[in-house]
């Protein structure tokens, strides 16, 4: 398991081979750093991004692929900065944008950090490394499980939605909102028909409601 | 298997007084049309639908043995001599090897050898046996290069044949299987039967890949509406055409070549 993928992912960086524990909890404690970090700090927000730099630089990860996640998450970050920002303006004597800019440039060094987690250390690794800091062994099967069907749903996903623009003779977008609903509603139904016969599945070899993995 | 008595919770009933015996060693196909009841019948060799009969509630035990009528009976299943029930479940599921229509509903672990160890695990298997098993498992399927990738990068073929060695290692002395043939392509489908038809076990095996039966199986029960229809030697059953066709199949055409050209076929290498 400690060598699962390396070959497949490795890009010649010392990241990867590094004890997923140690990445995990490094990166951890520099998001709970970036965190902690008080408003206006700029220097010291400069001094972590910079640190950033040099470990995507490292990991090999390619910086475009970081910036486009990035981007895909700025809107959400942004509109929560921007409505929490107020109340913190006040209190810091900052003006409004100065700490929207804080809090977003805080977000992104925290998101990016677990970007370059997630490159640097492969699923089953991260969450192998998860088990041993002490996650309870419920939680870890329930990401272990959505790791295995989330490609499984989204493929049936995929095929609904093909199903669908097969039949869809006009011009313009296939999906509305409307259609889209519908299609989550059902894929909904899918999914909880796939439970009912993957705990039939697991019954049927055994399982008694504890789990037990080859790897602990 | 006797008065075998079943009903969805929508009141729907799956099979009405199913009774067959199924000796060690045999092979027997279940077919039949589409909504018959087989894989129903599949999941009760292993009790994974007891709770819901109780819950239809009309149901009275009325001790083991012949019943046959609907509204009558428990559903009594027996595996060598154990009768099938919450007491018995777990030495029932080791005994009874179910093979999923569906790799993925089947593949629920994170890697292909996590995978086939879930079953030798459960039985408590210490981790360095349930390895060991589970390679020796894959080995028998060609598979033990794909140990540690994860499920969703198999193909079609492989995850079925993942799917049968995380059976077998849970050494069951019954196997049944669902569509074991389904959605196989040619090659992949005439390997899957090769690795079948090598098993020692006793398997019941529920399909519409009828020239598989034939292959196969020594044995036939037809099941339609949730009752047995016929129950025979699969070629006496399978040649019965007017029969297949009444019930939403069809004689496979092996058997419709005439004799000189099968024989001839037969003697031709594969």
């Amino acid at each position: 398991m400690e060598s699962d993928g390396v070959e497949r992912r490795s890009v010649g960086g010392l990241l990867h081979r590094l004890d997923a524990r140690v990445k995990l909890l490094a990166a951890v404690a520099f998001v709970v750093a970036v965190v902690a970090t008080p408003l206006g700090a700029w220097r010291l927000l400069g001094g972590l991004g910079l640190a950033l730099a040099v470990l995507i630089a490292v990991s090999g990860a390619s910086p475009i692929r970081l910036f486009l996640r990035w981007l895909g998450f700025l809107a959400l970050v942004g509109f929560l900065s921007a409505l929490t920002a107020g109340g913190l303006a006040d209190r810091a004597h900052m003006s409004w944008g100065l700490v929207v800019l804080n809090l977003l440039v805080k977000n992104s060094l925290a998101f990016l950090m677990m970007l370059v987690l997630v490159h640097v250390t492969t699923w089953p690794q991260l969450l192998l490394a998860m088990r041993r800091l002490g996650m309870p062994p419920v939680l870890a099967a329930t990401l272990s499980f959505m790791d295995r069907y989330v490609n499984v749903l989204r493929e049936e996903l995929e095929r609904m939605r093909s199903a669908r623009r097969a039949r869809w003779f006009r011009q313009g977008r296939d999906l509305s909102v409307g259609a889209l609903s519908t299609l989550i509603g059902v894929l909904l139904l899918r999914a909880l028909e796939r439970e009912e016969r993957v705990h039939a599945a697991m019954s049927a070899r055994g399982w008694d409601g504890t789990i037990r993995t080859l790897e602990d | 298997m006797s008065g075998l008595v079943y009903h969805y919770p929508d009141g729907n009933h799956a099979l009405n007084g199913v009774s067959f015996e199924i000796a060690a060693g045999e092979s027997v196909a279940l077919i039949g049309p589409n909504g018959a009841g087989k894989s129903t019948l599949l999941l009760h060799l292993n009790g994974l639908l007891p709770d819901r009969r109780s819950s239809a509630g009309s149901h009275h035990h009325h001790g083991a043995g012949w019943s046959g009528r609907k509204g009558r009976g428990p559903a009594s299943v027996w595996i060598d001599g154990l009768e099938v029930d919450a007491r018995n479940a777990v030495e029932v599921r080791r005994r009874v090897g179910l093979l999923f229509q569906d790799p993925d509903d089947q593949l629920f672990s994170a890697s292909v050898i996590e995978d086939v160890a879930f079953g030798p695990l459960n039985l408590g298997m210490d981790k360095a046996e349930a390895r060991r098993l589970a390679i020796a498992c894959l080995e028998r399927v060609d598979l033990v290069a794909a140990a540690d990738r994860p499920p969703h990068h198999l193909s079609f073929g492989e995850r079925k044949r993942v799917c049968l060695a995380g059976v077998l290692a849970c050494g069951p002395s019954v196997l049944a299987l669902d569509e074991p043939t389904a959605n196989l392509d040619p090659r992949g489908r005439r390997r899957f039967i090769q690795l079948i038809s090598g098993l020692a076990s006793t398997k019941l095996i529920a399909t519409h890949d009828l020239e598989m039966v034939l292959d196969v199986c020594s044995r036939t029960i037809l099941l339609d509406g949730g009752a047995v229809v016929a129950d025979g030697p699969s070629r006496a059953i399978l040649a019965d055409a007017p029969l297949l066709e009444a019930h939403g199949l069809e004689t496979p055409l092996s058997l419709l070549i005439p004799r000189s050209a099968a024989d001839q076929r037969a003697a031709s290498p594969d």
